[in-house]
């Protein structure tokens, strides 16, 4: 049951007939994990925070730099120096104090990630190098736990989700199979703000439609965004049957 | 043949797979993804996968930033 706080703070949910009561407690009693706190990690959770997720646990093991301000908009200067899970949480908590946040404030090993998974619900991937993303795509796989990944650099953006609750969903690693990092980061290509966020903005918007049981276009599915245009492009993922991450699942 | 690579045409020789058009188009292996007609072709399928005329293919890049 939503308290009168609550009937009040979510009214705007409350109106929409996609999300509606049920809806509402449905991603009050939602638990995500989001890994990674920077350009689509900030905007994510800031907005899952506050359409009412009532458990978000946050992981990364950086701290806020003066480069990191030009995007990741959780961030204020006179954060600098400071864990970013920290500040985050200390921020959603601002935002909305009717939900539960956790930091880990460590780069997960395989182990750990793998315990985490027992208490999530649903994954977002908002790491920003190759060998992370195959991890965490790795766990999932084998813990069944339904994964969103986005990514962005320069004016592009990628966007992905994968219901590993599904047997027949396919993955990252059908996608990408190599985990070598010659892959292109922020760091080493740029990025524009708004790209990386509208991203991050998608991502937590696939993870209340998933909540709320809307139906996801975008299953076994990479989106590409072209910042300079604003076109998308779709493409389906099909699972690879030689897939040496979720062929046995 | 006449295909299309990232929406611009490119007449290319019959029987070519993926693997052989990258290569061909001087296209890192690594890291790079390639739909035909908006669906992904795996990676453990280039070498098989033959292009046909009028396909349209995409290349892109793994990106991993965030």
């Amino acid at each position: 049951m939503l308290n009168d706080d609550e009937l009040l703070r979510y009214s705007r949910h409350l109106l929409l007939d996609d999300v509606g009561e049920a809806g509402q407690q449905a991603l009050k009693n939602a638990k995500v994990l989001i890994i990674g706190m920077g350009g689509l990690g900030s905007p994510a959770s800031l907005y899952l925070a506050a359409a009412g997720i009532g458990h978000l646990v946050l992981s990364d093991f950086d701290k806020i730099e003066v480069s990191n301000l030009q995007r990741q908009i959780t961030y204020q200067s006179d954060d600098i120096g400071e864990a970013k899970v920290e500040v985050t949480k200390r921020k959603l908590q601002q935002i909305n104090p009717e939900i539960k946040v956790r930091s880990i404030n460590k780069k997960m090993p395989e182990q750990q990630l793998t315990m985490e998974l027992t208490m999530a619900d649903l994954v977002l991937d908002c790491t920003d190098n190759m060998a992370s993303r195959q991890m965490i795509n790795k766990a999932c796989v084998n813990a069944k736990v339904p994964l969103i990944v986005g990514a962005a650099i320069r004016l592009e953006g990628q966007l992905m989700f994968f219901d590993h609750s599904q047997a027949d969903s396919s993955c990252y690693h059908c996608l990408f199979p190599n985990s070598e990092e010659q892959t292109l980061n922020c760091s080493n290509s740029g990025i524009i703000g708004p790209v990386v966020g509208t991203i991050g903005t998608l991502q937590a918007l696939e993870a209340i439609k998933y909540f709320v049981g809307l139906p996801s276009g975008i299953k076994n599915k990479l989106k590409l965004f072209d910042g300079k245009t604003l076109d998308w492009q779709t493409f389906t993922i099909n699972k690879d049957p030689q897939c040496s991450v979720c062929r046995k699942h | 043949m006449k295909i299309q690579v990232n929406e611009q045409p490119l007449a290319l020789a019959e029987n070519m797979t993926v693997e052989q058009l990258l290569v061909h188009l001087d296209k890192p292996l690594i890291g790079s993804a390639v739909a035909v007609n908006q669906e992904i072709i795996s990676r453990s399928n280039w070498a098989e996968h033959i292009i046909n005329e009028g396909d349209n293919i995409s290349l892109f890049q793994a990106i991993a930033g965030g």
